[in-house]
């Protein structure tokens, strides 16, 4: 059942980058991402209300880590422009591979303080397998 | 080719994004953390809107055209905050990926055949050479894991 679920989300982020790519399209890209974050806030801020929750901003919190929604108006701005020229499957699996070698690197080298994990160098087959999958899906078009 | 760069560069944003937030809900909870992001966000676009001189129309007009579901993105992306967090320390970490992507992949294809985007059978088989490179990933990190298990490694 879980498992079920968790396509759902794909289903859902699919979605989501259609809706926005089509936003875009119609209103600019400065005014979709503005009305995305608008209705966005409504929505968290309803979920807040239900579940009677409080926002406890303690002192000893990094900086960089509110900048989380800055880079997510890049990506939604660099998700918008690829929607409508590559199409959504496209845009979802270069974002896959991108995803894929960002986490690799970052693991690898132990970076933003997450722990390190050194590259397995097996799964440069599954990298192959992915980038083959990508080469198709352009070249094919 | 910008185009092929910029969903590249997206996914790298994902990661940076993902480690950002889960270190925020990490200290504040996770929808106080996206009532943040969000927040964040939409100052850093009014201010981008602000300081750009791009010509904007707000009138009832031009915003009335657009159908109304298409202004739902900002709302599904809290949704699959909310799904994610619920769903995913639920299952084993080898599936997430590889079924977020099924579920992405199989959505997209029927998406682009109603939007316009071609769907050749290039994208589907391109489609499941990158489903099998996951499940290749997926079952060496599961054997490494294993591994780690009966060395007793952490």
């Amino acid at each position: 059942m879980y498992k079920l679920s968790a396509s759902f989300i794909g289903i859902l982020i699919a979605l989501m980058v259609t809706f926005n790519g089509i936003l875009a399209k119609k209103t600019g890209d400065y005014v979709s991402i503005l009305m995305i974050h608008i209705i966005g806030l409504i929505a968290i801020s309803l979920i807040l209300i239900i579940k009677n929750k409080r926002i406890n901003l303690k002192k000893d919190i990094p900086i960089y880590f509110f900048s989380g929604g800055a880079i997510g108006v890049i990506m939604i701005f660099f998700n918008n422009i690829s929607f409508n020229n590559l199409g959504v499957s496209l845009t979802l699996s270069l974002g896959l591979f991108g995803q894929s070698i960002t986490a690799v690197i970052i693991d690898h080298f132990g970076l933003l303080g997450m722990s390190k994990h050194t590259f397995n160098k097996k799964k440069t087959t599954g990298f192959i397998l992915i980038f083959i999958g990508i080469f198709i899906m352009i070249i094919g078009g | 080719m910008i185009y092929i760069i910029l969903a590249f560069i997206t996914g790298g944003l994902v990661i940076l994004s993902m480690i950002l937030n889960s270190g925020l809900a990490k200290r504040i909870g996770v929808f106080q953390g996206t009532f943040i992001n969000f927040i964040v966000g939409l100052s850093f676009i009014s201010l981008a809107l602000l300081t750009t001189n791009n010509s904007m129309d707000f009138s009832f007009n031009n915003l009335s055209t657009v159908p109304f579901w298409a202004y739902l993105g900002g709302a599904i992306g809290v949704l699959v905050v909310a799904t994610t967090n619920t769903i995913i320390p639920k299952i084993p970490t080898i599936y997430s990926t590889l079924l977020i992507f099924i579920g992405q992949l199989l959505a997209a294809s029927i998406i682009d055949y109603f939007t316009g985007h071609l769907v050749s059978k290039w994208k589907i088989i391109g489609g499941l050479f990158i489903v099998s490179g996951l499940l290749y990933n997926s079952y060496i990190d599961k054997s490494q894991k294993d591994q780690n298990q009966l060395l007793d490694l952490p």
